[in-house]
């Protein structure tokens, strides 16, 4: 079993000290993951439950579970820098929470409209943000402002099996990284950073990186849990 | 009725009661005994399905304790409590509902308020789970419930969110009789909720169970068929609710029941065939002597004879008893006959010398008429019937002339035109006098016709050759030979040639040709005799006869 953490890095480091008015560069990533970390569950679809059909319920079936896998990767750059809070939507919808995996800046505000023509009741218990929606129905919605970063669980009372979290990073340099596991935060000025990688059930991964003038780093991560070890701990070595 | 009937029927009805009561007597216990053997077999099948279901209501009750804390559904319990008029609150509680219908094989949950007014439930319907229509179904927390083809037993465990009760939820378990082995049926006071018997409606089933609502055991008619129905205590299926089993007597004891029929057909009619043949034997072993005897007694009055019974060795003392009698008695009517028979021959033999005792002349003309008469009937080996008439006939043959005044009778000289006339009614009268007389009716025609002709000449009728009886022409030659050897007041009689003579002169004309030298044969054996003297003649004719005939 490997338990060693490969960072590679892949691009030069460029000094950060002039922040804004230097022109800025891109960070650009991969995640590579190498086994499946989530086990899903099938919800079945309110639509089926409208047509009476029965749904199976177990194990789903996934047509490509690592490009699932990479996509539910949240990347951001780790310490106070720039911020620009935005307006983001969690939807109830066929009883599940979509997105389930949601990266906004601190001080965003997202909405949580029910789309379902059942109740749901949108509540999380997390550190950084605990709040209590109560039950409302279709087309109903509300809203929370998340100001501190950290990672907020969101469940329904109602629906065990829903949950998402928001990872709300501490400034704007934030994303997710798409199926094929490439992510690209945007003009980030010229400077050292690290590069938070997390994974709902992998954990944190951090890389340093250097911002060059009018270059783009390359950061990659390897993600290869051992579903045995604790990936907090893998990830601080 | 006749007695060969009776005898039959009183040795035969006695073994058919008695083999009818035995056949009664055996099909009685078997159908106990089948009785019997169908209650032990169904309370058996209680037992075990009450085993069963104590393991699985057991094990409902826990997974009911276990979901009744799920804080998800308690949660939606609590939304559907603040907005119960909500549809889509209710259906998501119906959605919570099915999802756990789903991962636990449910077919019947039910969230009702503390009060107990359902407030949600689903239910499987075919192979999908829908919302149940709480206002229609009206669906209960306790006891049974039956949506279309499905009956469900509803238990419930209450939902409570600390110390407060905050609803009840209720599974509903399919129920049906896959556990009996019999027929069942599930009644709620009185009315048939479900039933396992085939191919009867449940109203039907109502109607019949209805006398057993407060029995134990029961017998039901249905369709023809007897059951016996027996109320299932060992569980309680909650308040009103009876569970019966039934079994068929008719099915469970037929294949007895049939053998039995077949085995008393068989030796039943054996059996009635021995009893048929020994009645007709044993009736017949009765009835044959008293029918002998009966036969006996029929023969003779055909015959007007009473005949003793021989002297058979009987072996029933009782026919032997009654031969006995009647033997006794027969000869006892046998003698008093021939006393009776005895009068009346000395009677006519008094009548006849009374005739003749009017006249000296003709005193023991009938008596020799009749000597002489029986010697040729003798002669000519007639019955002794026919003699016997013969002899009586001649005795009474001039009966008539009682009619007949003695100034004609007695006439000496020749008879006028209107005389004769008068003499010759005398045969009619005659037999005028005796037929009015019982027993006399063989003599009439010797009475009547004792003057008619061999040629037709004679009186009354003028009958000719044999168109007159023979006994009445030998009476005819008899009466002639006496008249004329016998003295007359105006002359004397003839000598017995010259009688003779005369009557061969007149044998074809006057007298039968035939009994005429028979007669003439006689005469000439009795002249022949020494001893044959004129006194004496009478007497000694008949033994003359029979001297010729044995010779």
């Amino acid at each position: 079993m490997q338990k060693t953490i490969k960072l590679a890095v892949a691009a030069g480091v460029l000094s950060l000290t002039a922040v804004g008015a230097l022109p800025a560069a891109d960070i650009q990533g991969s995640i590579v993951i190498k086994r499946r970390l989530t086990k899903r569950r099938v919800t079945a679809p309110v639509s089926a439950y409208e047509r009476g059909v029965t749904v199976e319920l177990g194990s789903a079936p996934e047509r490509d579970f690592l490009a699932f896998e990479r996509s539910r990767v949240a990347v951001y750059l780790e310490g106070q820098y720039q911020n620009q809070p935005v307006t983001a939507i969690l939807e109830q919808k066929n009883r599940q929470f979509v997105t389930d995996t949601l990266v906004v800046p601190a001080g965003s505000t997202v909405s949580f409209p029910n789309r379902d023509p059942i109740f749901h009741n949108v509540f999380s218990l997390s550190k950084p943000k605990t709040f209590d929606l109560g039950n409302y129905p279709k087309d109903q919605t509300r809203t929370v402002n998340f100001p501190k970063p950290g990672i907020v669980f969101v469940n329904c009372h109602l629906h065990p099996n829903m949950t998402a979290a928001i990872v709300v990073a501490p400034n704007q340099w934030c994303t997710r990284a798409d199926g094929a596991g490439r992510f690209t935060l945007r003009d980030v000025p010229p400077g050292a950073y690290t590069v938070v990688a997390w994974h709902r059930a992998a954990g944190f991964f951090r890389q340093a990186v250097k911002v060059a003038k009018d270059h783009a780093s390359a950061v990659e991560f390897i993600i290869p849990l051992d579903e045995t070890g604790d990936p907090k701990d893998m990830a601080r070595r | 009725m006749r007695f060969a009937t009776r005898t039959f029927l009183w040795s035969f009805v006695p073994f058919v009661i008695l083999l009818l009561g035995s056949f009664w007597a055996i099909q009685k216990l078997v159908e106990h005994t089948v009785r019997d053997g169908l209650r032990t077999s169904l309370r058996q099948t209680h037992v075990s399905v009450a085993r069963a279901r104590a393991n699985s209501e057991l094990q409902n009750s826990r997974f009911l304790k276990i979901l009744g804390e799920n804080p998800s559904l308690k949660a939606g319990l609590q939304l559907l409590l603040a907005a119960p008029k909500s549809g889509e609150a209710r259906r998501t509680v119906e959605y919570q509902l099915r999802e756990i219908c789903e991962k636990l094989g449910f077919d019947f949950l039910l969230v009702s308020n503390p009060d107990g007014a359902a407030l949600a439930g689903v239910m499987r319907v075919g192979e999908q789970l829908v919302g149940m229509d709480i206002a229609r179904l009206r669906p209960p927390q306790q006891g049974f419930t039956t949506v279309g083809e499905r009956s469900y037993q509803v238990v419930s465990t209450p939902i409570d969110e600390g110390d407060e009760n905050i609803g009840i939820l209720s599974v509903g378990e399919p129920f049906d009789f896959s556990a009996f082995t019999t027929p069942a049926v599930l009644a709620h006071r009185g009315k048939v909720l479900k039933s396992s018997i085939p191919g009867i409606p449940l109203e039907e089933v109502e109607a019949a169970l209805q006398p057993c609502r407060d029995q134990a055991e029961c017998e039901v008619r249905l369709r023809g068929e007897t059951y016996i129905s027996l109320p299932m205590d060992s569980i309680s299926f909650g308040e009103g609710y009876v569970l019966r089993s039934l079994q068929s007597i008719d099915a469970a004891s037929g294949p007895v029941q049939g053998i039995l029929r077949n085995v008393f057909g068989i030796a039943g009619f054996g059996a009635l065939l021995a009893t048929v043949i020994v009645s007709i034997l044993s009736a017949q072993s009765i009835v044959q002597p008293i029918r002998a005897v009966v036969a006996h007694l029929k023969e003779s009055e055909g015959t007007g004879l009473l005949p003793e019974f021989q002297a058979r060795p009987g072996r029933i003392q009782e026919i032997r008893e009654l031969s006995e009698s009647f033997n006794r008695a027969a000869a006892a009517i046998r003698e008093a006959r021939q006393n009776l028979h005895r009068a009346y021959v000395e009677f006519v033999g008094s009548l006849a010398s009374a005739l003749d005792a009017r006249d000296r002349y003709t005193a023991g003309h009938s008596r020799r008429v009749s000597e002489l008469s029986c010697a040729i009937a003798r002669a000519m080996h007639l019955a002794p019937q026919e003699l016997e008439d013969i002899r009586i006939g001649a005795l009474l043959h001039d009966i008539g002339k009682i009619g007949i005044g003695d100034s004609v009778l007695q006439k000496p000289g020749k008879l006028t035109n209107e005389e004769f006339a008068l003499v010759q009614q005398h045969p009619t009268i005659g037999r005028r006098i005796l037929e009015g007389v019982q027993g006399f009716q063989d003599y009439l025609s010797i009475v009547e016709l004792h003057h008619e002709n061999w040629n037709g000449t004679g009186y009354p009728w003028g009958l000719r050759a044999e168109a007159t009886p023979l006994g009445a022409r030998i009476v005819h030659v008899a009466d002639a030979y006496d008249a004329m050897t016998s003295d007359r007041p105006y002359r004397r009689g003839m000598s017995l040639e010259q009688a003779i003579h005369v009557l061969r002169q007149y044998a074809g004309t006057q007298f039968d040709p035939t009994i005429v030298p028979l007669f003439v044969n006689l005469m000439a054996f009795v002249q022949e005799s020494p001893s044959a003297a004129v006194s004496g003649r009478v007497h000694v004719l008949p033994r003359a006869v029979n001297d010729a005939n044995d010779a």
